[in-house]
């Protein structure tokens, strides 16, 4: 009997599974390892960078590389400008525990007062505020010891210029974050600058760089910028103009300071000058460096020119009368008179007396195109080539528009204008026998080669006339210089209002240069608007001229071309041998 | 067999410490070259920033101030000067050497 199951004729067992069933699991898990596979692939090969990125965005921190920004220096390698660290402070309000004895302390080191100090502090609304920025670096190292939870720092660079204001109209200023906004910061910016670098890092739990990331982007200093001013003289050059622009209670003052062998600029001084640490608060007349920006009629300064031409043309020599008198002469209609009436003047000593009749009578026998050519060639009329902001080129009008009285005044220095950059520069014609050379404000130790404008023989002729207006009887016998011989030309211009010209409102320049027989610098000095009695030029420029000259030169290391008494007292020992 | 892979596995195990201890001096020494640079960076700053105190310590402006109130000098000048020439055609005023 069988009473068992008869598996063999069960019917599950019966029932036939096709193959294709189990081979298709098996191939479905197959794709799903290969999906899974793939996938794989393309997250770690393919496409890494986004499960890379997030991972760096969790742990990676970029971290800025500022550049420093590059000194300005002088000739001489003294610092004019320079970047140093100044850190500003500020702190997150809620998060700040402070006793009162922290913040009294606190308050001092800020040199704020203990209510302002707490006022900030205790502004939740916010979760960020600067209690101080650029705060004196002492003064933080203190606070840091404190040890004020909620309170941070945060490094910045502030810009010092240790030459103060004798400077300041030069160097111009940069703002906080280190961009050049003025002066000789902004005109050099790109070079002072730098690039900025920067570095990813891997950061601990402790805010310590544990390890660098990729690539590293050094960053690259800002370059020094070494000028061609010469500090001392800067400052001396300062000095005196500010002496005389209060004692004559003048508007403002400019003093250029020229080396007629390099072509350098060794001063360009400006007074008023604002503070450059204050600067960012000042209006545009304290900022701006007017010996450059500023435009003026030149007055009588303009007349050597036109004794140059005339001597050029062969129209006159040295010695040629030229009649005077009256003192007037009528132009189209228009009465130009002297100062005071002279008689027969030779040219030297229409130059020495600064005779407008005279002038004009030697400009009235010229083309008015080559009148124009000559004080174009000297760059009147033109933007000067040089790397500073705001420099402009002054007026001089087409030749073609002129009208017989135009051409008059321009030889005495009215209807055209020009900056006191321009002038010294023109100047340097007659203190490089003839020749005009680019001028620059950076450090060269190249002779400069000039471009001809007049013969060296009448250049000379003309530096003679300049010698003898600085003597005893020409116009600014207050010029010379003791131990160096002189020469140069004084103006006063009365200054321009609206369509006329002021009553009472002079101008004064002397531009001159020394020693006269081989000339080393030119300086031009411009007292705007003296108003304590004395206004020519003679009186009020020259002074400062002669005191600059007589400076420069000794710091130059200029020998005296004059003899001077001794007053040495005490001698050198000689050495024994 | 089994000894071959009990050494293997000490080996392994040994290796494993050794790059932990060697990742970790890695970083210290890492941190500590940071740390440095750190130091040479500030040390730049306060370099700097004494260069321009000692430059402001020593202007034209101060120097003449001081020597005229205190050491009660006054400026040169040719009449108190004795010049000395290196060289007799120079007169540009710097020396040939």
């Amino acid at each position: 009997m069988n009473h068992g199951i008869s598996y063999a004729s069960s019917p599950l067992l019966a029932s036939k599974t096709p193959v294709w069933r189990s081979k298709f699991i098996v191939a479905a898990i197959a794709i799903g390892f290969a999906a899974l596979a793939g996938r794989a692939v393309y997250i770690q090969v393919i496409n890494n960078q986004f499960f890379k990125k997030q991972g760096e965005l969790r742990f990676v921190r970029t971290l800025d590389l500022p550049a420093n920004r590059g000194q300005i220096l002088d000739r001489n390698g003294l610092i004019l400008a320079s970047s140093v660290m100044s850190p500003s402070v500020w702190a997150i309000p809620e998060d700040v525990e402070i006793t009162d004895v922290n913040l009294a302390k606190l308050a001092k080191l800020l040199e704020m007062p203990v209510a302002e100090v707490s006022k900030k502090l205790n502004d939740e609304d916010k979760s960020f505020v600067w209690l101080k920025r650029q705060v004196d670096a002492v003064n933080v190292k203190k606070i840091e010891a404190l040890g004020i939870k909620g309170v941070y720092f945060r490094n910045e660079y502030k810009r010092k210029y240790p030459e103060g204001d004798a400077s300041a109209s030069l160097m111009g200023f940069a703002n906080v974050d280190g961009q050049g906004l003025g002066g000789v910061e902004l005109a050099f910016n790109q070079a002072l600058a730098g690039h900025a670098g920067s570095r990813k890092v891997i950061k601990d739990r402790l805010g310590q760089v544990v390890e660098n990331v990729g690539e590293q982007l050094p960053p690259t200093a800002g370059r020094d910028q070494q000028l061609s001013i010469d500090s001392k003289i800067q400052f001396f050059a300062y000095q005196k103009l500010r002496d005389a622009v209060l004692e004559n209670k003048a508007k403002s003052g400019s003093v250029v300071v020229l080396d007629v062998v390099t072509g350098e600029i060794l001063a360009l001084a400006n007074f008023p000058g604002g503070t450059s640490a204050k600067q960012e608060g000042l209006n545009g007349a304290q900022l701006r460096n007017r010996a450059l920006t500023d435009t003026f009629e030149p007055g009588s300064t303009m007349k050597p020119f036109v004794a140059a031409l005339a001597l050029e043309k062969g129209l006159v020599k040295p010695e040629t009368v030229i009649q005077t008198a009256p003192g007037r002469i009528i132009i189209g209609g228009a009465t130009i008179s002297d100062a005071h009436p002279h008689g027969e003047l030779t040219v030297n000593q229409v130059i020495q007396k600064s005779s407008n009749v005279g002038i004009v009578k030697m400009a009235m026998q010229m083309q008015s195109r080559e009148m124009w050519t000559m004080f174009n060639q000297l760059g009147f009329g033109q933007k000067p080539q040089l790397t500073f902001p705001g420099v402009v080129g002054g007026k001089l009008r087409a030749y073609k528009s002129w009208r017989p009285i135009e051409q008059a005044t321009m030889s005495y220095g009215y209807g055209l204008s020009c900056s006191l950059f321009q002038l010294a520069h023109a100047y340097s014609v007659f203190a490089r026998d003839g020749d005009l050379i680019p001028i620059t404000l950076t450090k060269t130790n190249e002779v400069a080669v000039g471009t001809p404008v007049i013969s060296p023989k009448n250049a000379i002729a003309v530096r003679n006339m300049l010698h003898m207006a600085a003597g005893d009887g020409g116009t600014a016998p207050k010029a010379q210089a003791i131990g160096y011989s002189v020469g140069g030309k004084t103006g006063t211009a009365h200054i321009q209002e609206g369509k006329g010209y002021a009553n009472k409102k002079y101008r004064g320049f002397f531009v001159g240069m020394a020693p006269i027989e081989k000339p080393r610098i030119v300086v031009a000095v411009m007292i705007d608007e003296p108003s304590n009695g004395k206004y020519f030029g003679g009186d009020v420029a020259a002074p400062v001229f002669s005191e600059t000259v007589q400076q420069t030169l000794r710091i130059l290391g200029v020998q005296p071309d004059i003899n001077v008494k001794p007053q040495i007292v005490t001698m050198a020992v000689e050495e024994s041998f | 067999m089994m000894r071959l892979n009990l050494s293997l596995f000490i080996a392994v195990l040994a290796t494993m410490l050794y790059v932990v201890q060697v990742q970790y001096e890695s970083r210290r020494l890492f941190v500590e070259i940071e740390k440095t640079t750190l130091d040479v960076r500030k040390l730049e700053i306060e370099n700097a920033t004494l260069q321009v105190e000692k430059r402001a310590q020593a202007t034209p402006l101060r120097i003449e101030k001081l020597a005229k109130e205190r050491l009660h000098m006054r400026s040169a000048m040719p009449a108190v000067t004795q010049y000395l020439r290196l060289n007799r055609d120079d007169n540009s005023g710097e020396l040939k050497k």
